[in-house]
């Protein structure tokens, strides 16, 4: 039961950062329909600003997170100008869009290579290897403060979505861009804004996930499926539906290790997906609107 | 109107003279290596060349003419590649039959994640695909006792064929491919396929069962997918799981068929030649700019000419007065059934103007 119970603990915590990974692609996908398939090349590009700014200037990771968000809300903001916009909306954009985020994608990681070489990187804070005691057991610090600082985030970006006239107007967007401009809203530039924002929340990810995890420039691969799988699950778009698919998928990968080799965690999952897709195509909610 | 069933005759979309163009070339590249003086090293080339041309066929089957864009086909070459190398190592079979081993496995194997991954649509089929390959490569890699872990295996160099025979090998496979492409493009199951691709459910409205002909292609394409898998091994005589099964690879079919063009015939292959010409000609000195190089390419291509080289060569020969039949630019990256619509119009404002209309000249001045 102890067992158990610590392995529960570490999938929640697993499951905080997952959420936060995982919002941004659905914010994206629910009012553009697009899937960043760049978002992993985002979350891996992330991780090396962080890396940059501790190893160069000794910024904390923790501390380069607003420079993150404005940095990749930028580059999101440029990529939806510069390359989203000018593609068709609907199906016959769909393949268009996955493989030219796909091409951006590629792009990033070869500048990575160029600039940092493909050898695996981390980022080593004096407190990197504190624990913190939860319930008897102890847990790498870094894990909690992911944990706390993804649940800050999730609740930061639940109040913009329903707070403020922006958030309100992508909410409005995402389910019906006609009705929008009939009543005033700048469709064109909430699309700039969702994609901005779903990007640099990708960087914050990428962040977050340089304080947990080695990274190279392939790294974000299987962070990608990680994140689709979650949106899937959730429904696209809910903060709830979010989490709760970023449980699903803690949970199912934290305890896979029960079942199968520890290798194949990431393979967890596709199979989740494939599962869920097959039993329920709307998602465990079965919602796929951003509400 | 009676129903009668349509009397026993060559199918429409074989014309006499696709058929002849088809086995003049063949024969001329069957023969080009004992008529030309040609150097060991580009023999090689072309012969492997051969085989990326099969695989961006196959790939485009399921990726162009369905529109079900796969990032796993890295899987069924792999798995083609290491049957095949085991069947020759251990079983002892000829190279021929351990191809096809390969290929029947990569098939079924194909079909097993294909079957419920099939029923997802676009990006949603798309990303599943990452899993597969993802998932396929570590077990490849962990499972050491089959395909030699990380340190891969040998083929024995005796018994099979040279690197000098496997030109012709490689270029029956890429004839046969270009056949098959061929029909699936003209044939009942290329109309199905087409309407699959524009409307899922308007085409099971019609009839068409959606779930059994993406079976079908997937089944198809990671067949010969997987026997390309087997010529790879023997062609290099050593594989390993790193290779055979990188994302990488999976990258490489996408980008053979999107730089010639997604759904096209001609322009998968056209693609693969062009694939191969980069990677051996540009790369081999620039090789920390590969996949910049290409992601920038797949971006310049879906931006301006979603049709890739496919679409220029349109393009280039609108400009000379030549107007394509319906049909013929049917099953591009946004397409119509219509075919009458220009492929570079589906690319949305971004593609610049094909050409300005006809009737502007003919209209009052």
């Amino acid at each position: 039961m102890g067992e158990a119970l610590t392995l529960a603990i570490s999938a929640v915590l697993l499951a905080g950062f997952y959420a936060a990974m995982a919002y941004g692609l659905g914010l994206i996908y629910g009012v553009l329909r697009v899937v960043n398939v760049a978002h992993g090349g985002i979350l891996m590009a992330a991780a090396y600003l962080a890396w940059q700014l501790f190893t160069r200037f000794h910024v904390d990771p923790y501390l380069s997170i607003p420079v993150a968000l404005v940095v990749f809300f930028v580059v999101g903001a440029a990529i939806y100008r510069l390359l989203v916009r000018f593609l068709p909306r609907g199906p016959a954009g769909a393949v268009q869009s996955l493989l030219l985020l796909f091409g951006v994608w590629l792009v990033l990681r070869n500048l990575a290579y160029l600039l940092f070489t493909g050898n695996d990187q981390a980022i080593r804070t004096r407190y990197a290897t504190s624990a913190v005691t939860i319930l008897g057991d102890s847990y790498s610090l870094n894990r909690v403060l992911v944990f706390g600082i993804s649940l800050v985030a999730l609740v930061a970006l639940h109040l913009f979505l329903t707070r403020t006239y922006w958030g309100k107007a992508i909410r409005a967007v995402a389910q019906n861009p006609e009705s929008c401009t009939l009543v005033g809203i700048d469709v064109e530039r909430v699309y700039v804004l969702t994609f901005g924002l779903g990007t640099a929340l990708a960087g914050l990810a990428g962040v977050l996930a340089s304080t947990l995890f080695g990274f190279n420039p392939t790294f974000g691969a299987t962070e990608l499926l990680r994140s689709f799988v979650i949106i899937v699950l959730g429904g696209l778009g809910s903060v709830v539906g979010i989490a709760l698919g970023a449980a699903v998928l803690a949970f199912a990968e934290v305890f896979s290790i029960y079942v199968v080799p520890s290798y194949l965690t990431s393979a967890v999952g596709f199979v989740l997906l494939v599962v869920v897709l097959v039993l329920r195509p709307g998602g465990l909610l079965g919602q796929r609107v951003l509400r | 109107m009676s129903l009668a069933t349509p009397r026993v005759r060559a199918p429409a979309w074989l014309s006499g003279r696709v058929l002849l163009a088809f086995a003049a070339v063949v024969v001329l590249l069957w023969a080009a290596p004992l008529l030309l003086p040609m150097s060991e090293y580009t023999h090689n080339i072309v012969g492997l060349t051969f085989m990326y041309m099969a695989a961006a066929l196959a790939w485009n089957w399921l990726g162009g003419y369905v529109g079900q864009i796969s990032f796993g086909h890295s899987a069924m070459f792999g798995v083609g590649g290491f049957v095949a190398a085991r069947a020759m190592l251990s079983l002892g079979l000829p190279f021929w039959a351990g191809w096809l081993a390969g290929g029947l496995i990569a098939g079924a194997y194909a079909l097993v994640w294909g079957h419920p991954t099939l029923r997802l649509r676009g990006p949603y089929f798309s990303i599943a695909t990452i899993g597969v390959g993802e998932a396929t490569r570590l077990v490849a890699t962990y499972w050491s006792g089959f395909t030699g872990g990380s340190s891969g295996l040998s083929l024995p160099l005796a018994g099979g064929p040279s690197k000098f025979q496997l030109y012709w090998y490689g270029l029956y496979l890429a004839a046969g491919a270009v056949a098959l492409s061929y029909w699936l493009r003209r044939s009942r199951v290329g109309l199905a396929l087409l309407a699959i691709k524009e409307d899922v459910e308007a085409a099971g409205d019609l009839g068409v069962n959606a779930a059994k002909y993406q079976d079908i292609v997937l089944a198809l394409s990671g067949t010969v997918v997987g026997v390309c898998g087997g010529f790879y091994a023997s062609y290099q005589a050593f594989i390993d799981p790193q290779d055979m099964f990188s994302f990488d690879r999976a990258i490489s079919f996408i980008l053979m068929a999107v730089i010639g063009g997604l759904g096209t015939v001609l322009g998968a292959a056209m693609g693969a030649i062009v694939f191969v010409i980069i990677q051996e000609f540009l790369l081999a000195s620039y090789s920390q700019l590969y996949l910049g190089l290409y992601g920038i390419l797949l971006v310049l291509i879906i931006l301006f000419e979603p049709l890739g080289l496919a679409g220029l060569l349109l393009r280039a020969r609108r400009r000379f007065g030549w107007r394509p039949k319906p049909g013929v630019a049917a099953g591009g990256i946004g397409s119509t059934a219509a075919g009458a619509r220009l492929p570079g119009v589906t690319a949305g404002q971004a593609a610049p103007p094909v050409e300005p209309p006809a009737q502007a000249e003919s209209g009052p001045r």
